[in-house]
C-alpha cells in the first residue's frame, strides 16, 4: 500500500464530520485542542478587556468610569476568568493537542470524554459571561471569602453564578486530568518507557495529578457555600457552630497548587523549547522532573500563607512562611538548569526564546517579590495591597503568559503547517515586554505606598495619581502589544506560504508528522528506543507514513491503537476507540439544565436533569461492549495483544482509579472540614448531637462489608464461565441497604439549618447515598450486559470497574455512618 | 505504576506529616493544655516528639528507596526517586523546624 | 541575568554533561538559594516573634469593633469611652488592640504602627500597636468587604500622658 492510500483510508475513518457538524460530533483530540485554545484565547480577550477597564477606572482619582457596584463585578470577573477560563483550559488544551503527538499515539485515552470536558468548559463558561453581559455578575472578588458572599451580604444572583459555573467548568478540569493522566501513563508508543517520555508529559502528568488533588477542595466549599445560600445549612456562619475560616482552608487548598498548575505547563514548555531554540539537550532532566514533583507537593503545604493575616498562631504561620521559602528551591532548580543548558548550547534568538527570556526575566522578579511575601512581618505589611496584585502577575503573567506565547510561536507552524510571512511578532514581544513592565513595577510601588487592593477610587492627596496615571499608560501599551500578537497569529493562519516540516529541527515526536497534524496523527506507531527520536532517525516521518511502524494497516476500519505497559513501555493493550457521536454535546448540555436549574431555582427541572444525565451515561457506556470475544489481535512486526475489552485493567479502570482519586480528595476534604469545625470553630459543641441508632448502623456497615465481597464472588465466577447474575444480586442488595442506613442518617441528622454539625452530618450522608445509589445502578447495569451477552470468561473488563465503585461507595460508607453514630455511642 | 509510586512517594510522606504536625498543633492550642512535664510545656514536648518521628519516618523510607531490593531497576527512576527522597527529607527537617524554635499558640 | 546574557556570548571548550550539572543544579540550584533563604526565614521569624502581643505591665488594652463600615472603639481603661471613626491611644506604650467584627470580615490596619490583622466573625484578634510620638496615624479596613470598601477608613490620635489622661476622663475637647 503506497503512503498516500494509506492516508486517504485512515483519513475516512478518523475524519471528524465535514463543515460546522463536525464541531459538535467531533471526538478527535486535534480538533478538540483547538477549540480549546481558540475559547480559552477568546476569553483572554475579554478577562483582558476587563482589566482595560479597571485601569482606565485607576488612572485618575475620584474616577467616574464605573461605581463600586460595577467595577466589584469588573475585578471580579477578571480575576475569575483569567484563572479559570482562560489558564486551565489553555493548558488543557494544548495538551489535548499536543500529547498523544508527542507520545507517538493516535489519540487519547477517552475521546469522547474530551469531548464531554470541552462543552461542560463552554457552557459553563458561557453562563458566567452571560451573567456579565446582564450585569449580574459575581461581585466578591475571585476568592470569594463568605460571610461577603453568604446570602445575607450577597442576596443577588450574582454570588450564585460564581459558584455554580465555577463548579460546571470544573467538571472539564476533572474530566481532562483523568485522560491525561491515563494517556500519558498507559497511551504511548511502544519502548517509550518512563525515562524515554519527553519532559512536556513529566510535566502535563505532574499537573495532572494535581488537578485531580487540588480542585476537589473548591468543588466541596463551593458546593457548602452554594448549599448554605440555599437552603441556609451554616457551613461558615459563626453563631450557629460554622466558620467562615473554613472557605478560606478549602479555597486556598485549592489556590495555592492552582498557581502551580498554571505555572507547571508553561514550565514544561520552557523545557521543551528551550533546548531547540539553543541547539543543545536538556541539562539535568531528572532533576528537573524531581523538581516538578518536589514543587507539585510542596505547593499543597503553602495555602496557609494566603491567610498570615487571619490571627493563626504564630507557629503556625511559621510552617506555611518554611514551606514557603523552600518551595523557591525546587523553583531555582529549574531555573538554573534552564540557564545551564544555554550555556550549554548555542542559543538562537528566535521569536519563541524572545518570550522565554521575557519569561525569565519577569519570572523571576515574581518569585524574589515571592520570597518577601513569604516571609510573616513583611507580609502583614504588604497583604490585600496593590503590592500583592503586582506579585501575582510577575508570577502569572511571567510564568504563565509569556511561556505559553513561546508555545504559540512554537508550534504554530505544526497547527497550520505555514511559515511564518510577517515579522509583527517581534515589535508585539517589544511592546507587551515594556508595557507589562511599566504596569505592574508601577504597580509594586504604589502598593508599597499602601493602596490597596480592589478599592475602585483614591483621592488626590494619597499622593497615587501619578504612578497608576503611569501603571495604566503602561497597561495600554501591553494590549496593544497582544492585539499585535493577535493579529500576527490570524495573518499567519490565513496568509503565510507553506513551510517545511519541522521547521525547528526538533527532536520530539510530534514533528514527525504532515503538518496541519492528519486526524489519526500517525500513518503507523513508532517503536522508541531514545529520548530524542527525530534527532536519532531523522527520516522517521516517513517511514512511519509508509506503515513501517505498529497498526499500520487500516484494513479492518477501526479507530485502533494500543497502550503500553507503565514503566517499560512494552505493548500490552489492542484499543478501539468509538466513533464521531453527538453524545458527549449532548450530555454536557443537560448537565448544564441540571446546573442552570439549580441557578434560577426551578427545582423541579433538577431531578429530570439527573435522570437525563444518567439516561445517557447509561448509553454512553452501553455502546462500547462487544457481542462476541475478540481474539488476540496482530499489530504488526509480529507482536498479537489482547483487546482492551478482556483484560483485568482496562483503560477504564485505569480511568477509575484516577477519578476515584480525586472523588477520594474531595471526600477527604469534606472530613477535614468536619474536624475542622469540631475543633476549631467558635460556637461548639452544638446543642444536640445525632441520636446513634446501633440498628440502622449495624445494617449499613453489614451492607459495606458485603458488597465488595459479592463483586469478588462475581468476578471469579464469570472467569470461570458461570453466571455472575446471583452475586450480582447480592451485592445489589448490599448496595441498596447501605444507601437505606445512610438516608436514615441524613433523615434523622438534628436540625441541619441550626447548627452546622447537624450541617455537615446532613451532608456526608447525602455523599454516601448518591455512592451506594450509584453502585447500586452500576451492579443493574452489569446484570443487564450479562443478559444482553456482552460478558463472557474473556470480555470481563467490564466487572472489576464497577468493583472499584462498590468497594469505594463502602469504604466511604463505613466512614460516614460511624462519623455520624459514633460520637452518639461514646458522649 | 511502583516505579511511580517510587517517585512520588517521599514528598507525599512530607505533605501527610507536615499537615498531621500542623493539625496537632492546631489542636494542642485549641484544647489550651497548659500541664507541664519535666519542666517543659506538654504541647511543647509532644511537638517536638511528632518532628522527631517524622524526621525518623523520613530517613527510614530513604534508606528504603536506596536499599537494592526496593530501588527501582531502572537508573532513571531510581535517579529522580533518590532526589524527591531527599527532598521529602530536608522538607520536613526545614518546615516543621518551627516547634523547636517558635512561641506557641500566640 | 547577567548569566543568560552571558550564555549568547562566544563558547567556551565544551564540559562534561556530569560537572554541568554539579554546577548549575547543584551549586547555584541547590546550595545557594537554600543559604540564602535559611537567612532570610530565620530573620523574618524571629521579627515576628517580636511583634506578638506580649503581657506586660504597661500595655494598654483597646477593643476595635469592625462593621460595614464604620470602626466603634472601646477603651478597658475607661468603660463610658465610646468613638467611632477615630481610636485614641498614649504614645510611647505597647497597645493592644483586640479585634471583632459584627458581620464580614475586615482588616485592621494603620502602616505607620503595624502590620495588618483580620476581623473574623466568631474570633477576637489580638494586635500590638505602639506610636513613638503623638500625632495623627491614617488606618485602612484592608479586607475587600462590598460597595463601601473605598471609604473604609479610620485614624488612630496617639496623645502625650497629659492629653491621654484627660482623654480617659472624658475630658478631652475634639479638635484639640
Amino acid at each position: 500500500m503506497k503512503a498516500l492510500e494509506r492516508h486517504r483510508k485512515l483519513t475516512a475513518i478518523w475524519a471528524s464530520e465535514p463543515g460546522i457538524r463536525g464541531w459538535f460530533s467531533t471526538v478527535n483530540h486535534t480538533d478538540l485542542g483547538r477549540m480549546f485554545l481558540v475559547t480559552a484565547f477568546f476569553c483572554f480577550m475579554v478577562g483582558g478587556l476587563l482589566s482595560m477597564l479597571i485601569r482606565a477606572q485607576l488612572a485618575t482619582p475620584h474616577s467616574a468610569f464605573a461605581g463600586p457596584e460595577i467595577y466589584n463585578q469588573i475585578f471580579t470577573m477578571h480575576g475569575t476568568i483569567m484563572m479559570f477560563l482562560f489558564a486551565i483550559p489553555t493548558f488543557e488544551g494544548l495538551a489535548i493537542y499536543l500529547l498523544p503527538k508527542m507520545l507517538g499515539t493516535r489519540d487519547l485515552a477517552f475521546p469522547r470524554l474530551t469531548a464531554y470536558g470541552y462543552w461542560c468548559y463552554f457552557f459553563g463558561g458561557a453562563m458566567l459571561i452571560f451573567s456579565m453581559l446582564f450585569g449580574i455578575a459575581p461581585d466578591g472578588g475571585w476568592f470569594m471569602y463568605p460571610p461577603l458572599s453568604n446570602a445575607i451580604y450577597s442576596p443577588g444572583i450574582n454570588t450564585d453564578f460564581w459558584l455554580i459555573g465555577i463548579t460546571f467548568v470544573e467538571i472539564s478540569a476533572i474530566a481532562a486530568a483523568v485522560e491525561l493522566t491515563v494517556s500519558i501513563l498507559k497511551y504511548r508508543a511502544p519502548g517509550m518507557s518512563l525515562d524515554k517520555m519527553p519532559i512536556f508529559a513529566w510535566y502535563a502528568l505532574v499537573t495532572a495529578l494535581m488537578i485531580l488533588t487540588g480542585f476537589p477542595p473548591l468543588i466541596l466549599g463551593s458546593v457548602l457555600l452554594e448549599v448554605e445560600r440555599v437552603f441556609g445549612l451554616p457551613f461558615f456562619q459563626a453563631d450557629l457552630g460554622g466558620d467562615s475560616l473554613l472557605w478560606q482552608h478549602l479555597f486556598w487548598l485549592f489556590g495555592h497548587p492552582e498557581v502551580y498548575i498554571i505555572f507547571l505547563p508553561a514550565a514544561g514548555i520552557v523545557s521543551t523549547v528551550l533546548p531547540v531554540m539553543c541547539r543543545t539537550t536538556l541539562l539535568g532532566h531528572g532533576w528537573i522532573i524531581a523538581a516538578a514533583v518536589a514543587l507539585a507537593f510542596l505547593s499543597f503545604g503553602l495555602w496557609v500563607h494566603h491567610m498570615f493575616t487571619t490571627g493563626i498562631p504564630h507557629m503556625g504561620l511559621a510552617f506555611f512562611s518554611a514551606a514557603s521559602t523552600l518551595v523557591a528551591v525546587p523553583t531555582g532548580v529549574q531555573i538554573f538548569a534552564w540557564i545551564g543548558t544555554m550555556w550549554k548550547g548555542r542559543p538562537e534568538l528566535h521569536l519563541p526564546m524572545l518570550h522565554i527570556l521575557g519569561f525569565f526575566v519577569t519570572f523571576v522578579i515574581g518569585g524574589l517579590t515571592g520570597v518577601m511575601v513569604a516571609v510573616v512581618p513583611f507580609d502583614w505589611q504588604a497583604h490585600d495591597t496593590a503590592f500583592i496584585t503586582a506579585h501575582l502577575h510577575y508570577v502569572l503573567f511571567g510564568g504563565f503568559v509569556f511561556p505559553i506565547f513561546a508555545g504559540v510561536y512554537y508550534w504554530l507552524p505544526h497547527f497550520t503547517g505555514r511559515r511564518r510571512f510577517f515579522h509583527l511578532g517581534e515589535l508585539a514581544f517589544a511592546l507587551v515586554f515594556i508595557g507589562f513592565h511599566v504596569t505592574f513595577l508601577a504597580m509594586h510601588w504604589v502598593g508599597l505606598l499602601g493602596q490597596r487592593r480592589r478599592i475602585s477610587t483614591y483621592a488626590p492627596e494619597d499622593g497615587w495619581t501619578t504612578i497608576n496615571l503611569i501603571s495604566s499608560i503602561g497597561s495600554f501599551i501591553l494590549a496593544i502589544g497582544i492585539a499585535m500578537i493577535l493579529i500576527d497569529v490570524i495573518l499567519h493562519a490565513l496568509t503565510a506560504s507553506r513551510g517545511r516540516r519541522n521547521p525547528w529541527r526538533a527532536s520530539t515526536l510530534e514533528w514527525a508528522m504532515m503538518t496541519p497534524a492528519p486526524a489519526y496523527n500517525v500513518a503507523s506507531l513508532p517503536h522508541i528506543s531514545s529520548r530524542d527520536p527525530l534527532a536519532d532517525d531523522p527520516d522517521l516521518a516517513v517511514r512511519l507514513a509508509r506503515g513501517k511502524g505498529y497498526l499500520g494497516d487500516p484494513g479492518k476500519g477501526w479507530r485502533e491503537t494500543l497502550t503500553v505497559d507503565i514503566a517499560s513501555g512494552r505493548p500490552d493493550m489492542h484499543v478501539i476507540y468509538p466513533a464521531n457521536t453527538r453524545l458527549p454535546i449532548l450530555m454536557s448540555a443537560v448537565t448544564g439544565v441540571f446546573f442552570l436549574s439549580l441557578l434560577l431555582k426551578f427545582y423541579w427541572t433538577v431531578p429530570l436533569a439527573i435522570l437525563g444525565v444518567a439516561a445517557l451515561a447509561w448509553k454512553w457506556v452501553w455502546g462500547l461492549g462487544l457481542r462476541d470475544d475478540p481474539g488476540m489481535q496482530p499489530i504488526g512486526h509480529g507482536i498479537e495483544l489482547p483487546n482492551a475489552a478482556a483484560v483485568e485493567r482496562s483503560p477504564g479502570w485505569w480511568g477509575t482509579v484516577f477519578l476515584l482519586t480525586a472523588n477520594a480528595t474531595f471526600f477527604g476534604s469534606l472530613l477535614f472540614g468536619f474536624a475542622f469545625l469540631w475543633t476549631v470553630a467558635p460556637g461548639w459543641p452544638p446543642p444536640v448531637w445525632f441520636a446513634a441508632s446501633p440498628f440502622a448502623l449495624s445494617i449499613g456497615l453489614f451492607g459495606a462489608l458485603i458488597g465488595p465481597i459479592a463483586m469478588r464472588l462475581a468476578v471469579r465466577k464469570n472467569r470461570r464461565g458461570g453466571s455472575a447474575v446471583p452475586a450480582f444480586v447480592v451485592a445489589f442488595l448490599a448496595a441498596l441497604v447501605l444507601t437505606i442506613s445512610c438516608s436514615t442518617m441524613m433523615l434523622r441528622t438534628p436540625a441541619p439549618s441550626d447548627h452546622a454539625y447537624g450541617a455537615t452530618l446532613f451532608v456526608l450522608g447525602g455523599y454516601g447515598v448518591f455512592h451506594a445509589a450509584l453502585a447500586a445502578l452500576m451492579i443493574c447495569f452489569l446484570v443487564a450486559r450479562v443478559l444482553h451477552g456482552f460478558t463472557s470468561p474473556a470480555r470481563r473488563a467490564e466487572l472489576p470497574i464497577v468493583g472499584l465503585w462498590v468497594d469505594y461507595a463502602s469504604i466511604i460508607g463505613v466512614i460516614v455512618l460511624i462519623s455520624g453514630h459514633l460520637p452518639g455511642l461514646v458522649l | 505504576m511502583k516505579d511511580l509510586l517510587r517517585i512520588l512517594i517521599a514528598p507525599l510522606m512530607w505533605l501527610a506529616l507536615f499537615s498531621a504536625v500542623y493539625g496537632l498543633h492546631g489542636l494542642l492550642c485549641n484544647l489550651g493544655i497548659t500541664s507541664t512535664a519535666l519542666g517543659f510545656p506538654l504541647p511543647r514536648i509532644l511537638l517536638v516528639v511528632a518532628y522527631v518521628i517524622a524526621i525518623a519516618l523520613q530517613g527510614m523510607l530513604l534508606l528504603l528507596l536506596y536499599h537494592p531490593r526496593i530501588a527501582a531497576r531502572s537508573p532513571f527512576v531510581r535517579h529522580v526517586s533518590h532526589v524527591t527522597g531527599w527532598t521529602g527529607l530536608v522538607a520536613t527537617g526545614w518546615t516543621l523546624l518551627p516547634v523547636v524554635l517558635m512561641s506557641n499558640c500566640t | 541575568m547577567l548569566l543568560v546574557f552571558f550564555s549568547f556570548q562566544g563558547k567556551r571548550a565544551a564540559k562534561d554533561e556530569a560537572s554541568q550539572v554539579r554546577v548549575w543544579i547543584v551549586g547555584l540550584g541547590l546550595i545557594f538559594p537554600m543559604v540564602v533563604l535559611a537567612a532570610l526565614l530565620a530573620y523574618g521569624l524571629v521579627v515576628g516573634e517580636r511583634l506578638l502581643p506580649r503581657e506586660g505591665a504597661n500595655v494598654v488594652s483597646v477593643h476595635a469593633q469592625a462593621r460595614r463600615w464604620e470602626w466603634t472603639f472601646t477603651y478597658d481603661d475607661a468603660s463610658e469611652q465610646e468613638t467611632k471613626g477615630t481610636l485614641h491611644i498614649p504614645a510611647g506604650r505597647p497597645v493592644n488592640v483586640a479585634i471583632t467584627t459584627t458581620d464580614v470580615i475586615h482588616s485592621f490596619w494603620v502602616p505607620r504602627l503595624a502590620g495588618k490583622l483580620d476581623a473574623i466573625p466568631g474570633r477576637t484578634n489580638i494586635l500590638r500597636i505602639e506610636a513613638d510620638s503623638p500625632g495623627t496615624y491614617e488606618g485602612t479596613s484592608a479586607e475587600f468587604s462590598g460597595a463601601g470598601y473605598d471609604g473604609f477608613t479610620f485614624q488612630v490620635i496617639a496623645h502625650d500622658p497629659t492629653q491621654w489622661d484627660a482623654f480617659l476622663k472624658g475630658e478631652l475637647n475634639e479638635g484639640s
